[in-house]
């Protein structure tokens, strides 16, 4: 079966637990304001087959140790569940674990919901808070990452939810209490972690010709995603009692 | 014996053995580093006054003192001292921390131009003298052929060791310590004897003279010693006795020497187990174990040799390389882990972060993971450690080895090396298209060969083999001149004492090197895989390429380029050993550049992987800087298939990687990076410097040097203080890849 990357990141530390080889999936039904990857929306690009995947992966089986693995992000990896589901067979007879980094918004195939059942953690992109501002800065439906969220608090799945910060748009608590809300009672959560909206995708609006809706945003200062993150951290807490 | 109380009999007590007393004698040690101590008030002391004289040195630019009126020897200095009361550990090079003397042997002519080059004239009494003595650089000159003064001149050949001493020779000096001179003065003489019942072929007659020599500089560093108040003719009978019985044998091998590298060997097990003795005995306690170490490492940290601008240009930071072997794993399958590998460790918190002495952890899947998380440790806050895969080196080098300079593995005190530097393997290829001739100069510097054609596209078969011809010539010139200098040095600049701390025929390697992997290799993938075409000057010189399209690069775990660099150095080392060696030396090749990458670089035309004229090399085995797409973990793949069987001398490769990537926090880093090189290592990777910084404080730090006066770096094999670069090396560096996250 032939799948669509975008690039690949061999060391992608941050995303999920231990080392992360990252594989960055073509193809996005999102077009978020913030994107940095304005490159992976569109389908098609370099194809690979399964086996050339899980064979270039195993490359690096000796840094995972116990923790860590593969972590399929995009794009968004879930519009092609199918190539990962049998991308992730051969994976699990290498011996390699696997994260998945999604929005959710791809909706729920029988094939997504076997890849994310498998899955050893999912990151789960909390864009924004309800239905109006989801559609106004991504395009897409909340539902269908409501119906994700409540799907992975069914199966039990480990996940650490993430959201981007961008000044001006979701910088402030009263904001960031509007997503917690949304996380009230998910057991599944382990971690809810913020990260600042930064300005080094900007060149690829650039190169791609595209029009950057937020060319004038400054990048989140340290300073405010700390004191964001704590304010969370101490709720987040509290909200999973 | 009372120095031998307590100590496991073994065959140590009959011959010289250090190897077989530490391992009847050493405490592994596996859990963390919570036992370690601070500083003490009087390191405190010591620290301070050795922080000023820094500040000092470097407001001279570099260079603090020298005294022209001595030749650096054993007994030419008066003793020494940081703070007379002070002091556990004695000596110094001179009778001033940080005042250099002036050492002719190995070039007279260098010496006069390093004195100058800070302002100061050589002594009346040494111009005298050197008048009627030969050194090692004019025993080299009236040898050299033209061509291989020609390819010195053009750059072909770089760094070789024929106007400064070749350095890389580790003493056993755990031996002075564990018997005491006389032991090893009366064992040296039965060895003398033995060898005078032989025929006198040219060999013996040169052994017997080497070991006269020997003794003789034994009998002195007796002196030497004599003259702090120490008698080193009988064994140490404690700690403190230990490391400085162990450290005047450096301290005399680095006042006879000043070689490109004087490393101080593998010595935390031997010295951990003298402090154990101590300890049990209730003569030492924790933080009076920690002083020592930090003694010993600031005494390291002062070694200096007086070198001249175009010398720094090659080695850049005032480098000694007082390397320091720490942990390892034993044949018996422990780890040679000790409490003194944590203490030297330590000393990185207690003194500050530093590029002397190099501390080298041998790493192994075996070792403790709580060693394994504090070296990661620190690393992540000081940047100043550097990695070696002891699982390949324990297999050719057994477990009593040693690193000598950045990646140069030797047996301690049963191996010694020959060094010679490199060859710029890029510059190979190009006098290949050019038919002998020099890309730059014009020269005709080997053989006439066929000049490839302008305006039609490169044919990778046709261009690999001339590249083999001109490759193969070129290596048999490279022995045979690194034949020519190590035949001289024995003659002018023997290392007396170092020599002495050895067997008496100890095997010897000659180390050749490559330079110029990385952009060699993707020359050869652009010509293979993308479209090249020659462009000529005037002079019908190929001086520049069109390349057309893209092709694979070495650093992105790509068999196609990758497998061209390995088959280069595979390739390259074969060649190297059809020619016979000075004393039968065995060959062996590193890939390591220190910081000449950058002088090899402008030495060197544009070459067909779009590197322009004069631009920098990678350093060592690295991936071109740039040229690694897919991350950290594909270019460390790319650089592990490296096959070490035909690069025994060593695969340096340099990491640097924003703490940002590495993980979220401390801990997550430290497990991060542990993972990293657990990864690494598998795959029968080498080497590996980490740093782990943010390019801007580099930036920052370039801009205004007070803002972090100790920030050290590691470059290639070794560390430096970034401060003490040249701000074009500065540059280098600050260019060089950074694994960072979008």
């Amino acid at each position: 079966m032939k799948g669509y990357i975008h690039s690949f990141e061999s060391l992608a530390a941050l995303d999920g637990e231990g080392v992360r080889y990252g594989v960055f999936m073509q193809g996005c039904p999102l077009r978020c304001v913030y994107c940095h990857n304005p490159d992976t929306w569109c389908s098609g690009g370099n194809s690979f087959s399964s086996e050339e995947l899980v064979k270039k992966v195993s490359r690096y089986k000796s840094y995972f140790g116990k923790n860590g693995g593969v972590t399929f992000s995009g794009g968004e990896p879930l519009v092609q569940a199918a190539f990962i589901k049998d991308t992730v067979q051969h994976l699990k007879v290498a011996g390699i674990n696997y994260a998945i980094d999604t929005s959710g918004a791809a909706g729920l195939s029988e094939d997504a919901k076997c890849v994310l059942r498998d899955a050893q953690l999912v990151i789960l992109d909390l864009k924004f808070w309800d239905d109006e501002s989801y559609k106004k800065y991504t395009g897409g439906s909340m539902l269908a990452v409501l119906n994700t969220l409540d799907f992975l608090e069914s199966i039990k799945k480990r996940v650490w939810v993430r959201t981007v910060v961008v000044p001006g748009i979701n910088d402030s608590e009263e904001c960031l209490e509007k997503y917690l809300e949304l996380l009230k009672g998910k057991k599944c959560v382990e971690k809810y972690e913020l990260l600042g909206f930064h300005t080094m995708g900007f060149f690829k609006y650039e190169n791609l010709g595209i029009k950057n809706p937020l060319k004038d945003i400054k990048p989140l200062p340290a300073e405010a995603l700390t004191r964001l993150q704590k304010f969370v951290d101490k709720r987040f807490k509290r909200s999973l009692g | 014996m009372k120095c031998w109380r307590g100590f496991k009999e073994g065959n140590w007590n009959n011959n010289i053995d250090v190897s077989d007393f530490i391992k009847k004698n050493y405490t592994p040690y596996t859990d963390g580093p919570e036992f370690l101590s601070g500083t003490t008030e009087r390191t405190d002391r010591v620290l301070a006054r050795v922080e000023e004289l820094l500040i000092e040195e470097n407001k001279k630019g570099g260079v603090l003192s020298v005294d022209t009126d001595h030749v650096s020897s054993l007994l030419t200095f008066r003793p020494g001292y940081i703070i007379k009361e002070d002091d556990i550990i004695v000596g110094l090079q001179t009778d001033e921390p940080l005042k250099r003397a002036v050492n002719p042997f190995a070039g007279y002519r260098n010496a006069v131009q390093a004195c100058k080059a800070y302002g100061y004239e050589i002594g009346e009494n040494v111009k005298d003298e050197f008048k009627y003595r030969t050194t090692h650089n004019t025993g080299v000159f009236r040898v050299y052929t033209d061509t291989m003064k020609k390819a010195r001149h053009v750059g072909v050949l770089t760094g070789l060791p024929d106007a400064y001493a070749r350095g890389r020779i580790i003493g056993d000096y755990r031996r002075i310590a564990l018997y005491g001179m006389n032991y090893l003065i009366e064992q040296r003489k039965l060895d003398k004897q033995r060898i005078s019942e032989r025929d006198m072929s040219a060999e013996t007659i040169q052994l017997l003279e080497d070991i006269e020599r020997q003794l003789e500089f034994m009998a002195q560093l007796i002196q030497m010693a004599a003259e702090y108040g120490c008698d080193i003719s009988r064994p140490a009978e404690n700690a403190r006795e230990a490391v400085q019985w162990l450290y005047f044998g450096y301290l005399g091998a680095v006042k006879e020497q000043n070689g490109a590298a004087n490393s101080i060997g593998r010595i935390s097990a031997f010295i951990d187990i003298y402090i154990k003795r101590d300890l049990d005995e209730g003569t030492l306690d924790e933080s009076g174990a920690q002083e020592l170490i930090d003694d010993l490492v600031l005494k390291m940290r002062l070694v200096r040799h007086l070198r001249t601008p175009e010398y720094n240009d090659l080695f850049a930071g005032d480098p000694v390389w007082v390397t320091c072997s720490l942990a390892g794993m034993g044949e018996d399958k422990r780890p040679m882990v000790t409490k003194t590998c944590y203490r030297f460790l330590q000393t990185l918190y207690n003194l500050g972060p530093s590029a002397e002495p190099n501390i080298t952890v041998l790493w192994s899947e075996g070792l403790p993971q709580e060693f394994k998380k504090f070296c990661a440790k620190v690393s992540i806050d000081t940047d100043s450690i550097q990695y070696e895969n002891d699982d390949v080196m324990r297999k050719d080098f057994g477990d009593d080895y040693a690193i000598a300079c950045c990646v140069s593995a030797m047996k301690t005190g049963k191996q010694m090396q020959f060094f010679g530097a490199r060859c710029n393997l890029a510059k190979v290829l190009l006098m290949a298209l050019n038919g002998g001739r020099d890309e730059i100069y014009g020269e005709q510097v080997a053989p006439e060969g066929k000049v490839f054609d302008e305006g039609a596209p490169l044919d990778y078969e046709e261009v690999v083999g001339a590249f083999k011809e001109y490759a193969s010539w070129m290596a048999k010139l490279y022995v045979n001149t690194m034949n020519v200098i190590h035949y001289m040095h024995d003659r002018y600049a023997y290392e007396r004492l170092m020599m002495a701390l050895h067997d008496v025929e100890p095997e010897r390697l000659m180390a050749f090197g490559i330079s110029g992997l990385s952009v060699l290799a993707d020359s050869l993938s652009a010509i293979k895989y993308a479209k090249v075409t020659p462009v000529k000057d005037e002079r019908g010189m190929i001086v520049d390429f069109k390349t057309e399209g893209d092709f694979p690069k070495y650093g992105n775990d790509d068999d196609r380029a990758d497998e061209i660099a390995k088959w280069i150095t595979e390739f390259f080392y074969s060649e190297l050993c059809k020619t016979k060696t000075y004393r039968g030396a065995k060959h062996t090749l590193s890939i390591l550049t220190i910081t000449s990458n950058v002088v090899y670089g402008k030495k060197t035309g544009s070459t067909p992987d779009g590197r322009h004229a004069g631009e920098p090399f990678a350093p060592g085995a690295n991936p071109m800087h740039g040229r690694d797409k897919e991350g950290a973990l594909a270019s460390l793949n790319s650089v592990a298939k490296i096959c070490y069987d035909c690069c025994q001398d060593g695969i340096s490769n340099t990491f640097s990687i924003t703490p940002e990537t590495l993980g979220t926090d401390e801990n997550d880093r430290t497990e991060k990076l542990v993972a990293v090189l657990d990864g690494y290592f598998a795959q029968s990777a080498h080497h590996l410097n980490v740093n782990v910084l943010n390019r801007q404080k580099l930036i920052d730090a370039m801009n205004d040097p007070t803002l972090y006066p100790s920030l050290t770096i590691r470059v290639s094999g070794y560390a430096v203080n970034f401060n003490k670069l040249t701000r074009d090396k500065q540059l280098e560096v600050i260019s060089r890849t950074f694994h960072e996250k979008m």
